[in-house]
């Protein structure tokens, strides 16, 4: 699915004052795409991801999904194909089993038993929790990386068209990160657009085509990704290179060529 | 600058030592700690690593006398037995405990407020409380932050704020879990140097983090596993094993990670390299 979002502006009520949150948002991202969504802590990241599944609405401006704007017939199901992992998403787990959390979006999309089993199943393969295994287990007798990815398969099991990553890889440990990568590289095979949050610089060069930085709630660079002299990427100076590309500048090779992955480094340096 | 340790003229052997600890949850099937051992001298910087739910954070509380032991041997924080409430709560005032979330260390309606709160509750005089308090703002670069609200701040500086606070109650351990876990890379780096700033004073610091390059730089470094203690030693011995760093569910720092890649496509560097420096370096050597 793809995404556009058309001079986003949003803004939050406290105490009587207006907080401008988002403020002439315009990017998109190709269908089966991957946008790196980078910047500041408060930086407007997780409103973004809000206002774009639609949990807050914009103050002006549009979010287009598949192309479609809001109002149009098939907008609603464009959005129930959006999925939200919230940061910390582990902490609204609340059924009494792996299988009954993971279970609750598709019933509520009102699919029949045995298509939310199937769906079920296949999401918690997917993060790596084999239901013979892990379906009857409670949540809390879950670390908190098999927790992660729980809450992670709950969202899965809906088949997204459009995945919202917030802030995934805080806390995991370097195997489950690892993990939760390849669980990623799995969906943007299978063609499902990917937006991901992240303050893990060198994850989001891994896995994103092109980034997203937000500065104060307004963008201060978007599209390719940027290492030139000028620092579209470095704008505001609270973002550092990705490792790999501080490596490629070091060996006074053309950093924006650097490679994506370790893997692909070592081919190159060996 | 402000000194941030207590003073202790008497204090000889260790300043954490606990012999078997055990923990389990309430309805858990598995103990969180099985029988762990450890001990930290006065001023060592001891990195904590682990996979998730191998121990980490609950061996955090405990030595911060925050969660009772399920049971030990011996468990004691800076002389005081954690196994006793007394204990515990002595612990509390001798050990500090930063937590990873910015968002909910902050109690008070200014930053200097903040920094004060815990020298409050110890009833300090007045004119005591606000020469630490004005150490410990400079010595954390929030001086020209003193008046401002805590969700003003920046990641980074609500950390840092929180740092300072823990530490303006004179303390022999510090501990940190995930500190800059939830931080942007600008926040992460001012926590970081914060941190580093505490070295050579006799505190002594256990730092919890996943991130391998946060952990190449502590003088000692202890793995956990399944809730007890699998490697004690120097860092460049863990992350010499790939073995056991696989098996513990671990990595290596950037550098390392690709040192190791080249070395599977037979270019062997001299290291391991964990930090970019000495990759570059080796990478050079090796031409």
């Amino acid at each position: 699915m793809s995404l556009a979002c058309e001079a986003v502006a949003f803004s939050y009520e406290e105490a009587r004052e207006k907080l401008t949150a988002l403020r002439d948002v315009t990017f998109s991202v190709p269908a089966g795409g991957s946008l790196a969504l980078l910047g500041a802590s408060g930086a407007g990241k997780s409103t973004l991801l809000q206002v774009v599944k639609g949990l807050d609405e914009v103050e002006s401006g549009a979010v287009l999904l598949d192309g479609l704007a809001p109002g149009h017939s098939g907008y609603a199901l464009a959005r129930r194909q959006t999925g939200l992992v919230f940061q910390s998403a582990e902490l609204q787990l609340f059924a009494a089993s792996a299988r009954e959390d993971v279970a609750f979006g598709p019933r509520r999309l009102g699919w029949d038993e045995a298509r939310v089993a199937e769906a079920v199943d296949e999401a918690l393969d997917l993060v790596g929790l084999p239901p013979a295994l892990f379906a009857e287990r409670h949540p809390y007798a879950l670390s908190g990386g098999e927790r992660r990815r729980l809450a992670l398969a709950g969202v899965l099991a809906m088949k997204p068209r459009l995945l919202l990553l917030d802030e995934p890889f805080v806390s995991l440990d370097p195997r489950t990160r690892q993990d939760l990568v390849m669980v990623l590289e799995r969906l943007r095979a299978s063609g499902v657009t990917v937006v991901l949050a992240t303050h893990d610089i060198d994850l989001a060069w891994a896995l994103c085509d092109e980034h997203l930085v937000l500065e104060r709630g307004e963008v201060a660079a978007a599209g390719a990704w940027d290492f030139g002299p000028s620092g579209g990427l470095l704008a505001g100076g609270r973002l550092r290179e990705p490792f790999l590309v501080q490596l490629w500048r070091r060996l006074g090779r053309d950093a924006a060529s650097a490679p994506r992955t370790v893997a692909a480094a070592a081919e190159a340096l060996a | 600058m402000s000194d941030v340790r207590a003073d202790t003229p008497n204090a000889v052997g260790p300043v954490l030592s606990v012999a078997g600890l055990q923990f389990r949850y309430p309805g858990a099937v598995d103990d969180a700690l099985a029988g762990l051992d450890l001990r930290v001298a006065a001023g060592e910087f001891v990195a904590l690593v682990g996979a998730n739910g191998s121990g980490k954070s609950t061996l955090a509380r405990i030595l911060g006398g925050l969660e009772r032991p399920g049971g030990a041997a011996h468990a004691a924080a800076c002389g005081h037995d954690l196994l006793t409430e007394a204990g515990r709560l002595a612990a509390r005032r001798d050990v500090g405990v930063l937590f990873q979330d910015p968002e909910n260390q902050l109690v008070a309606q200014c930053v200097e407020e903040d920094v004060a709160f815990g020298l409050e509750n110890l009833a300090w005089p007045t004119a005591r409380i606000r020469e630490r308090v004005d150490g410990m703002l400079a010595r954390f670069w929030l001086t020209e932050l003193r008046r401002r609200e805590p969700h003003l701040l920046s990641g980074g500086q609500k950390q840092r704020t929180a740092l300072a606070g823990v530490l303006a109650v004179p303390r022999r351990v510090l501990v940190l879990d995930e500190p800059t876990a939830m931080l942007d890379p600008a926040g992460r780096r001012e926590v970081l140097e914060a941190v580093d700033g505490l070295r050579h004073e006799g505190l002594a610091v256990v730092y919890v983090t996943q991130e391998m390059d946060e952990a190449a730089g502590a003088d000692r470094v202890v793995a956990l596993e399944r809730g007890v203690v699998t490697y004690d030693g120097p860092v460049r011995g863990l992350f010499g094993d790939h073995e056991r760093l696989r098996r513990l569910g671990l990595g290596l720092p950037p550098a390392g990670e690709l040192a190791l890649a080249l070395g599977e496509r037979g270019r062997e560097l001299p290291g391991p390299p964990l930090t970019l420096d000495e990759l570059v370096l080796g990478l050079e050597q090796v031409g």
